[in-house]
């Protein structure tokens, strides 16, 4: 009897040495780059022009994507006014590619822009900062796809109904393994606090124990939407709608609105933080969470991919046009109405805080592709 | 006998075989440069010898391809004598002699480019800044590379007014100098009160000392004279004369040769004469710039401005106007190299499309928004100090640009 006490005593033991005898490796997470697929931003068919930028100068991108959509709310007409602000002293010589049907001067701008096949082009000398703005029109056939929602407009009786869906929706591939709880905690704390300050997701690190392993069936992310609204139909009374599409909350949702005639729509939208998924249960913070009950490892990682891959896919969206500066700020609204599209004055953000380092995301992406080929070579020796 | 012809016909394929390949020679491609020969010739030889030097260079590596095709470039050059009429004339000639391109000074654009555009032949001004010749709508195929009168007059309101100057905007009665005064007008129209007189000067007189004086008495502490050389000379002369020592900016004319010669007894008159002008080098540094000109110089010789420094050195001229011309004949060449055929509603498209390397390392080229290619930014502004100028210091651009060696 005592025999048996002290072999189920030393059981524990004998496992957690096991355990620390495992190899453990620092897999990188997902974000701030790569993005899960090509587009956007928008690639056109021409040779990219050279870029050039001084060292030390960087460009930051704002965005009002005009769509204007037909009667069953298919894209008929698409513009984009980008503004780019150039912060330092030099010269400055960039591109932005694009199905590109015609450019011209945006408000405001200090230069005027270029149009080549497929490109605008901006060549210049800042003194210290410079606006540069163009109201660029697109061919819809190849920038529709590309952009984040798909409104669908049918005619009933008395009324219409308008069904708004996500369409960033795309599948990534997602790894699995034996985390530590604290240290996926405390990443999911990291991550929340750059999701709710709108910043660019940082590259970051988690220690594997062991094996990692890619499960079979991809996830499925999206970028979050906040869409906000107005459909109205001639006699009838506005209908208001206000809505975030995913982050764990419905794709699509339907709107209806009474009267007849041709309806006029009003609607916005732009990319929301991840709150919901990363709200720590019970607690103020994931570290307080799992101190106060324990949650299974593998479901805080799943978390933190989950929605780091959610705020990769929405980074990608607040660059409808590139930025020419991989390192720059960028952000997009996008605009719906029916008829034609008309876009609204674009807000310059703030270069205050944020962005990233260009070194740091091509140190990460060198990173992620060692990473994943030693855990292919791992996986093939396993 | 059988077995000989057979052997015969071996060698024959094989020979074929190795033989190198090479297109099939097209004949000459033919520039045209119409320029004032006879009435500027400083301006008429710059363009001339940049064009001849790209066609040269370009020849001398075996011509180029177009197509199928290899061609020689052949140089034609015609002398407008500064006159729209032999102008057009000359474009007539120019266009009867099959020519891809025509680069000029700008002498009778408004009267040359009709004919030009109706053979879909493109038009280069490699010298004249004047707003209006050049019109993307209106006028399709001209193009220009050299900077232009409006970059230059809103870069000098953006650079004066700061300064809290009354500023005296003066101008010659030539058709350069009204030109410019029209941009200079709109350029200080937002802040009139940093304007003190504004004075139309006579072209080729030499005495102002009436309208200098009318300027001093208006309270001008500054004077921007827009006009041709002698003109420029004109106003140093009779402000210095005085002891009126104004600080005195100029449009790019302020660079001419001839103002030192002129004043070359007085070489403090010069000192402190600021004069606009399109930078010579790109943030990449000297290197370019100055393998061009070496490559100019040992091609043409020194540009001699005829004066010396303090020193005793003899002071040289940097090839600019050479340098747009040069420029232009190698965005030409990638134009006719994309389009592939010397089809010129083609070329004419292609010049929209391309750009090429400028002698000074900056990209050079046109778009299907804008002709320009040189940008207003690219406007910088040189101070004259013992006979040579150099880049100002209260200027961002102009203060990250090195200085250009002007004497050997």
């Amino acid at each position: 009897m005592r025999r048996l006490a002290v072999l189920i005593a030393l059981c524990p033991l004998a496992l957690a040495a096991g355990a620390a005898a495992q190899r453990t490796q620092q897999v990188v997470l997902p974000g701030p780059v790569p993005y899960p697929t090509d587009s956007p931003p928008l690639v056109g068919g021409g040779v990219l022009a050279n870029v050039y930028l001084t060292p030390g100068l960087h460009v930051d991108s704002a965005e009002r994507v005009s769509v204007g959509v037909d009667g069953t709310g298919k894209p008929s007409a698409i513009a984009v006014e980008q503004t780019l602000t150039v912060h330092g002293k030099g010269d400055y010589q960039l591109s932005v590619s694009g199905p590109i049907a015609h450019v011209r001067r945006g408000p405001g701008s200090q230069s005027e822009p270029g149009f080549r096949t497929d490109q605008v082009l901006w060549a210049g000398f800042s003194p210290g900062t410079k606006r540069l703005s163009a109201r660029v029109e697109l061919r819809v056939p190849p920038a529709a796809p590309y952009l984040p929602l798909r409104l669908h407009l049918t005619r009933e009786d008395g009324g219409v109904t308008l069904r708004i869906t996500n369409a960033t929706a795309t599948p990534v591939q997602s790894y699995e393994g034996v985390v530590r709880p604290r240290e996926i905690a405390k990443l999911l704390d990291q991550t929340r606090r750059s999701s709710l300050a709108g910043k660019r997701v940082k590259a970051a690190f988690a220690t594997f124990l062991g094996e990692v392993r890619v499960p079979e069936r991809p996830v499925r992310i999206e970028a979050p939407l906040r869409v906000d609204g107005e459909l109205r139909l001639p006699g009838g009374e506005p209908v208001r709608f206000s809505r975030v599409l995913g982050d764990g909350q419905p794709l699509s949702f339907e709107v209806h609105a009474q009267g007849s005639g041709k309806p006029e729509l009003d609607l916005e939208a732009r990319t929301a933080p991840v709150v919901r998924l990363l709200r720590p249960p019970g607690a103020r913070t994931w570290e307080a969470a799992i101190r106060r009950r324990p949650i299974p490892p593998a479901k805080l990682l799943s978390l933190l991919i989950g929605a780091r891959f959610r705020l990769v896919r929405s980074d990608q969206f607040q660059t409808f046009l590139a930025d020419p500066d991989a390192d720059g700020r960028s952000s997009a609204v996008y605009d719906y109405t029916v008829g034609a599209a008309a876009p609204r004055q674009v807000a310059v953000p703030d270069r205050s805080g944020g962005g990233s380092d260009t070194l740091l995301i091509v140190l990460v992406v060198l990173g992620s592709v060692v990473v994943a080929g030693g855990g292919l070579v791992a996986w093939a020796h396993s | 006998m059988r077995r000989a012809l057979l052997l015969l016909a071996c060698v024959a394929v094989l020979a074929a075989g190795c033989g190198k390949s090479s297109r099939s020679s097209g004949g000459d491609v033919v520039i045209a440069v119409d320029v004032p020969v006879t009435g500027s010739p400083y301006v008429a030889q710059n363009i001339r010898h940049g064009v001849a030097l790209a066609a040269n260079n370009l020849n001398s590596g075996g011509g180029i391809i177009v197509g199928t095709h290899s061609y020689h470039l052949k140089v034609k050059l015609y002398d407008n004598h500064l006159s729209a009429r032999q102008a057009v004339e000359d474009t007539r000639r120019a266009l009867d002699a099959g020519a891809v391109a025509m680069v000029t000074d700008g002498t009778g654009i408004d009267a040359t480019w009709q004919l030009a555009n109706r053979e879909h032949v493109p038009i280069c001004i490699t010298y004249d800044g004047g707003s209006g010749l050049v019109d993307i709508a209106k006028r399709p195929n001209v193009f220009r590379i050299a900077p232009t009168n409006h970059g230059i007059a809103f870069r000098y309101a953006e650079y004066l007014i700061p300064k809290g100057f009354k500023v005296g905007l003066l101008h010659d009665d030539s058709a350069y100098g009204q030109e410019g005064a029209a941009d200079v007008n709109r350029a200080f129209s937002e802040n009139p009160r940093s304007v003190a007189v504004r004075l139309t000067l006579p072209f080729g007189a030499t005495d102002l000392s009436p309208q200098i004086l009318r300027a001093k008495r208006a309270g001008a502490t500054a004077l921007l004279v827009w006009a041709q050389p002698p003109t420029i000379a004109a106003v140093l002369t009779a402000a210095r004369s005085i002891g009126w020592n104004v600080p005195v900016y100029t449009s790019p004319t302020g660079s001419d040769p001839f103002i030192r010669q002129q004043l070359a007894d007085h070489p403090s008159w010069v000192d402190g004469l600021t004069f606009a002008g399109g930078r010579l080098t790109a943030e990449i540094g000297t290197g370019p710039f100055q393998a061009f000109e070496s490559q100019y110089e040992s091609t043409y010789g020194t540009d001699k401005v005829g004066v010396k420094t303090a020193g005793g050195q003899p002071v040289i001229q940097p090839p600019e106007l050479a340098m747009y011309a040069y420029d232009f004949t190698h965005v030409l060449v990638a134009a006719l190299t994309r389009a592939g055929s010397l089809d010129a509603s083609k070329v004419l498209s292609a010049l929209n499309e391309v750009t090429t390397q400028g002698a000074n390392g900056d990209e050079r080229g046109f778009n299907r928004n804008n002709h320009e290619g040189v940008v207003d930014d690219d406007v910088y502004f040189a101070r004259f100090h013992d006979m040579t100028y150099a880049p100002v210091k209260d200027d961002p651009l102009s203060s990250t640009l090195p200085v250009i060696p002007q004497t050997p």
